[in-house]
């Protein structure tokens, strides 16, 4: 199949017949810009590192987020700035501040990996002041050096990110702020005008022939089978705006299949309703893969080690699914039958998630413990929610990744935890019957007397860090 | 001093193999490799394969014209498996066709029949078995035998230190093109463009000067493409010599994974008698090495884990013996260090287990047994120009282990949950190919007529900044600014008969006959500057900064008018010369003699959080003192010291080389393959440069690229320590690398676990 695909790659309008399936990577680097290499094409090394722009209307203005180009499909990218490296090298030989500071460190030696560290970079400083991102080695948490070891990349970031104070120019100033200051060449400042010319439509979701898969962010699909995907019936849920945003209506919190991990985990509400969310960020992958990564291909990847979904288990929420006719409700917690098959019928998708409003004394956390403890799946993590009253557990909702066929919500130990006092002695009696509830196996990411115990220790780890002063403790975790 | 690739880097604008424009009609290859670890071949069927549209060609060992023969050492590795498979990922056929896509759903639906053989993974399993793949080696000086008695202690164990994947950025890959005459030209990323060539001339039965190879840089080698990218190039090679088409070939993550061997894993067994104060009296191992399926580099690496298993140590009666086992993996290979942090990690398991049974500070017994200038080390060299106990001392004085020892006390008795421990970790490594005859390179030069130069080399450019040592060394010798100097890719039309560039030494050789090949072109400058000049002594000639002066004065001649006289003069301006390292020496019979050129020393100290609750851990610092002699270029130098340590690290924490008992690699992706990432990084990196001049080094420099990764060793024992902080006890096994599992799973072992014994 082929469609119309409109975008602006660099300074360049490509408007072509593309087949939409095809990685924005390989469509790339067929146009001979060599910049953007390829490592792993599973979005695991960020050579491979593009920016992504699009209008935001709150905003009005543009906003870039770093992206894998190895796992997005060209159809994702339909409508907006693409930018390379080669999109951010000034006229002439001459260096830009970040690449004449890694010149300055030595923050290169063979070369392969740097321009995705330039242009991760490069989109932090563009979102700097305005988005909350954590900090400047945070945005390269998805860039994977091997000769260099990081150190010297650290040192030219940090001091790029301290001689420029991109904090006091919000809206309006700041691309010219930036242009000035050459972090970005000057044609960025026309791209706003150029993007809203570009002819892109809202496409309405309709799933009424059989057996189709659906791409949201594609950073499942396009590991698992990009060669596939080619030649596959799908259907990109990217350009329907009513699966997008998060909302608070009366009691209940929705949460658009389409959100990207970073917008929930940066979003406002959600920070309100469950302080410190944010912090869990950083565990679940890396920039670019959360700014790709959606909530409805996390639940309907069914995986195990689901992060948002373990978390979103531990949040009592609801799926909404259609057929773009009907729609229906079911449980996140029955939603898992066996391995990666969930209730979904095939010609449904994911509209949004709900969650009801919690109420009261309420506490959350999120735990997960990887080989590598940023970039790496799980080998077990778990969420808690959970609703006190004095010392009375009023409430409790615990999930569990990696420790069976499905993300697990362990329903017998929430309801013996249920009306009980938080002590030693009823942690110890639950995680007992959480052994009964959990079926792990061995495979790469641990064996399963590993995963068991892990699951028992970061069990404990919610509760001690959660109720320090009923363990004294005192200990940051 | 500008490293002048980088600028191209950071505007991605150097070419590596896969970005070369490549004529339209190249063909594209895909390797089609053994789904079974064991086994013989009884039925290879390509039909529906080759049915595909698009498909050209697939090529099996029975199109190879020549030998089906890459063993470099020992003559025991096939291109191409012919009747029997010896390990998963064996390269049987290379399909050829239109296109990338295609070639790989090709390969798919080739099918084979295996017939299954026992599948053995374990190196001391293929010990038993007699599988050793060459008579075991021993280096041994003194007598342990005697020396036992004269011990006031004998400890004995074993330990393990598993592999490593190179995990070079820039996967494998070459291009062949077929030249006139019958020739071929291969792009090839690899090390070792002689070893591409000669192995290439065999295989395709051509004499080795029809093989043009050219290499432009590396994204990434570690080791990894020093003889394991020889198989790359010589397939395409084949392929397109029998199509007469040029083919590319490059490897998907996966593949490379899968199909290229790795640091070899080492089971061992130690025995170390020492006084009752510390002192070492005798020290004896037995090195289990696995190999993988066949010799590749192996007997190499063992040779050197045997030459570093007494580390920056004296002992006086030492005996070592390696057995290079035999196992069905891919055949592993180099990795910087080349079995060198191999030996040292039992020689420090072995001292930390001492110090434990002795009630002794670990360090105690390291600093007590440094080598002193003198030194005999149990190959029979004399340690000249020692830094042991300089680096160490250095070390102290700067980074203070009594403080850090108190601090560490103090954060250890108010947390209950978290644990910091800290280890010391000198290293001592020796300089020069331990294959004595390899220690030789040549070099290039071109002086244009306007006075811009030119350098081509055998060095190969990886990221190790060798090209920018070797402008350093071309502008000092020319007193030419490093603007005019341009080095050129490394061709085997160019340099013949190279060492792959390894060994830490690329930068020592070629700068030698960089540095030869300058000082001809310099003296026929030199007098033809004399005759401009109208002067008659040679020895008050001299240039600087691009300017002639005579007995100290400035004259108006400036180099390039210099340069096209001289060239009018119809005297040459190019030089070619060839350097090989003097002194050295190795008598194999008895293993003794000098095989290094130098040492190089220095001494690091690592500090580590563990997380007991989660068991995890984070390296909190890496200080080191290290011996850098007069270093060409500190921003190169300090930059291999980090990305060498921060490898060193990996291997002994994160990255973990997992295969099933069937031989399958589990960790065959970035997904299931840890390296460090950013965050991975100590938040202190505080590496001191020794500065003492090295009188055995091109301007007094010392070699750089392996050494430093041995200091990640102290990693294992920091974290070690820390845990017996939490439990109180010392039994965690001597097992690398140690995994946040094996962490957590010792620390529920313990009873201390909490929130359950109180
Ligand atoms: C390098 C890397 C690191 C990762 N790290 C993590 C991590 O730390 N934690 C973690 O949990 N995951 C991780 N993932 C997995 C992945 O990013 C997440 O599962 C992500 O949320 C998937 O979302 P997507 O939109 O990209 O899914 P897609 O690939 O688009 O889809 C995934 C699946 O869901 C289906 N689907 C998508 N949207 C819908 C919908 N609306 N309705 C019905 N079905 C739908 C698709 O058909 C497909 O089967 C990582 C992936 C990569 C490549
Ligand atoms: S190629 Fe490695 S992340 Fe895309
Ligand atoms: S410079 Fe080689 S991978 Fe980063």
């Amino acid at each position: 199949m082929s469609g119309n695909i409109n975008f602006i790659l660099n300074k360049e309008l490509i408007s072509a017949d593309l087949n939409p399936a095809t990685v924005l990577l390989d469509f790339i680097r067929n146009k001979k810009l060599t910049g953007t290499k390829e490592g792993c094409k599973e979005g695991d090394c960020g050579a491979c590192t593009v920016l992504t722009g699009e209008i935001n209307s709150d905003r009005d203005e543009v906003i870039y987020s770093a992206v894998n180009s190895c796992l997005i499909p060209v159809q994702n990218v339909n409508g907006k700035h693409v930018v390379t490296i080669e999109g951010l090298n000034l006229p002439g030989k001459e260096l830009n501040p970040i690449q004449q500071e890694f010149v300055n460190e030595g923050a290169s030696q063979c070369g392969f990996c740097t321009p995705g560290f330039i242009v991760s970079l490069t989109g932090y400083f563009l979102n700097k002041g305005i988005l909350n991102s954590g900090n400047v080695i945070d945005s390269l948490d998805g860039n994977i050096c091997r000769c260099t070891g990081h150190n010297s990349i650290i040192r030219a970031a940090k001091k790029i990110s301290d001689k420029f104070d991109f904090a006091v120019h919000s809206n309006g100033t700041r691309y010219k702020f930036l242009s000035e200051n050459k972090i970005i060449p000057e044609y960025f400042l026309n791209i706003k005008d150029r993007l809203s010319k570009l002819n892109t439509f809202d496409i309405k979701v309709s799933s009424d022939s059989g057996k189709k898969s659906f791409v949201s962010g594609g950073t499942d699909l396009f590991v698992q089978r990009p060669d596939e995907m080619l030649n596959s019936e799908i259907i990109f849920l990217c350009n329907d705006s009513t699966l997008k945003g998060i909302f608070l209506n009366k009691d209940v919190c929705t949460i658009g299949s389409l959100s990207t991990v970073t917008e929930i985990l940066e979003s406002g509400i959600m920070n309100d309703l469950y302080p410190g969310i944010i912090n869990f960020a950083g565990l679940f992958g890396s920039t670019p893969i959360r700014n790709s990564a959606t909530l409805g291909g996390n639940i309907n990847n069914a995986s195990p080690i689901g992060d948002m979904t373990a978390l979103f288990l531990a949040l009592d929420s609801n799926v909404i699914l259609s057929d773009s006719e009907n729609k229906r409700t079911i449980p996140l917690k029955n939603y898992y039958r066996s391995y990666k098959t969930t209730e979904r019928k095939p010609d449904e998708y994911m509209e949004c998630l709900n969650i009801k409003l919690p109420e009261g004394n309420y506490y959350i956390n999120f735990e997960k413990v990887s080989k590598r403890t940023y970039l790496d799946i799980a080998s077990v993590n778990t969420a808690i929610l959970i609703f006190m009253e004095k010392d009375v557990i009023k409430e409790i909702h615990l999930s569990a990744g990696g420790v069976a066929p499905v993300p697990l919500y362990l329903a017998e130990t929430c309801e013996f935890l249920k009306d009980k006092k938080i002590s030693r002695e009823n942690i110890n009696k639950a995680l007992e019957i959480t052994q009964s509830e959990i079926s792990p196996i061995s495979d790469a990411r641990g064996s399963s007397d590993y995963k068991r115990m892990l699951l028992n220790g970061l069990i404990k780890t919610h509760f001690i860090k959660l109720f320090p002063e009923y363990f004294s403790e005192g200990v940051e975790l | 001093m500008k490293n002048y690739d980088i600028i191209n880097h950071v505007r991605g604008e150097s070419l590596f193999i896969d970005d070369i424009n490549i004529p339209d009609g190249t063909l594209y290859a895909t390797v089609f490799y053994s789904p079974l670890a064991h086994g013989k071949i009884l039925n290879l069927n390509l039909n529906e394969a080759l049915s595909l549209p698009g498909v050209k060609e697939i090529i099996t060992y029975k199109d190879i014209p020549g030998e089906n023969q890459i063993g470099g050492i020992i003559f025991d590795e096939p291109l191409l498996a012919e009747e029997h498979v010896h390990f998963i990922g064996m390269p049987v056929a290379l399909v050829i066709a239109d296109n990338e896509l295609t070639a790989r759903n090709a390969a798919k639906k080739i099918k084979i029949e295996i017939e299954p053989y026992p599948v053995i993974t374990d190196p001391r399993e293929a010990f038993k078995k007699g599988d050793l793949i060459v008579p075991p080696e021993t280096f041994s000086c003194g007598n342990t035998e005697n020396a036992w008695d004269e011990c006031d202690i004998i400890i004995e164990g074993e330990c393990d230190s598993g592999g490593q994947e190179h995990l070079y950025l820039e996967t494998q890959g070459a291009i062949a093109f077929p030249s006139e005459g019958g020739g071929l030209k291969i792009i090839s990323s690899t090390q070792g463009p002689t070893t591409v060539q000669r192995v290439a001339a065999k295989v395709l039965a051509m004499p080795m000067n029809k093989i043009e190879v050219e290499v432009l840089r590396l994204g990434g080698g570690f080791g990894g493409k020093e003889d394991q990218a020889t198989p790359w190039a010589v397939l395409t090679a084949l392929a397109a010599m029998k199509l007469n088409s040029p083919v590319k070939l490059i490897l998907p993550r996966h593949d490379d994974m899968v199909m290229t061997g790795k640091r070899n894993p080492y089971s061992s067994d130690f025995k170390i008698g020492l006084k009752k104060d510390g002192k070492i009296i005798a020290y004896e191992a037995s090195f289990y090495q696995n190999a993988g399926a066949s010799a590749d580099l192996s007997t190499a690496i063992l040779d050197r884990t045997l030459f570093h298993c007494t580390n920056s140590y004296f002992i006086p009666n030492v005996k070592a013996t390696g057995y290079c086992c035999k196992t069905n993996l891919a055949p592993n290979t180099a990795f910087r260090g080349f079995g060198g942090p191999q030996g040292k990690f039992v020689i420090e398991c072995a001292i930390h287990k001492a110090a434990e049974c002795m009630g002794l500070l670990p360090s105690g017994i390291q600093k007590m047994n440094l080598l002193k200038e003198g030194d005999k080390f149990p190959y029979g060299q004399k340690a000249l120009h020692a830094q042991a106990i300089n680096s160490w001392k250095a070390a102290e004085e700067s980074f203070k282990p009594d403080e850090i020892r108190d601090r560490i006390n103090k954060f250890n008795s108010e947390n209950k949950y978290f644990k910091k421990g800290f280890a010391f970790m000198p290293i001592c490594f020796g300089i020069a190919f331990t294959n004595t005859k390899m220690n030789q390179a040549n070099a290039l030069i071109n002086i244009y007529s306007d006075g811009s130069v030119s350098f081509s080399t055998a060095a190969v450019e990886m990221g190790q900044g060798v090209n920018a040592k070797i402008r350093e060394v071309v502008s000092r010798v020319f007193s030419v600014s490093q603007e005019k100097i341009k080095n050129e890719s490394t061709n085997t039309t160019r340099s013949a008969n190279t060492s792959p560039t390894a060994a830490s030494s690329g930068a020592d050789l070629n700068c030698n006959a960089a540095y030869k090949a300058c000082k001809i072109i310099l003296d026929r400058i030199k007098h033809s500057a004399l005759e401009e000049l109208n002067k008659s002594d040679i020895d008050k000639i001299e240039i600087r900064d691009e300017t002639v002066y005579y007995n100290d004065i400035r004259t108006n001649l400036e180099w390039c008018v210099l340069i096209e006289r001289t060239f009018h003069k119809r005297i040459s301006l190019s030089a070619h010369a060839h350097y090989s390292t003097p002194e050295i020496f190795f008598d194999k019979s008895i293993n003794k003699g000098t095989p290094f050129r130098y040492h190089v020393y220095g001494t690091s100290v690592i500090e580590v959080t563990v997380d007991c609750l989660r068991g995890i851990y984070k390296i909190d610092s890496v200080r080191a003192v290290h011996d850098f002699g007069e270093s060409l270029n500190p921003v190169i130098d300090l930059g291999q010291a980090e990305g060498a340590i921060i490898q060193g690290l990996g291997w002994m924490t994160i990255e973990e080389v997992v295969h099933n008992k069937d031989g399958k690699l589990l960790s065959d992706l970035l997904s299931t393959y840890k390296v460090p990432d950013i965050h991975f990084s100590p938040e202190e990196m505080e590496i001191k440069f020794l500065g003492i001049p090295n009188p055995a080094g091109i301007f007094n420099s010392k070699a750089i690229g392996e050494p430093p990764l041995m200091y990640g060793i102290g990693a294992y024992f920091a974290i070690r320590n820390a845990l017996m902080e939490f439990t109180g006890s010392n039994d965690f096994p001597y097992s690398a690398p140690i995994t946040p599992e094996k962490v957590f799973l010792y620390l529920n072992s313990k009873k201390a676990v909490f929130l359950s014994d109180e």
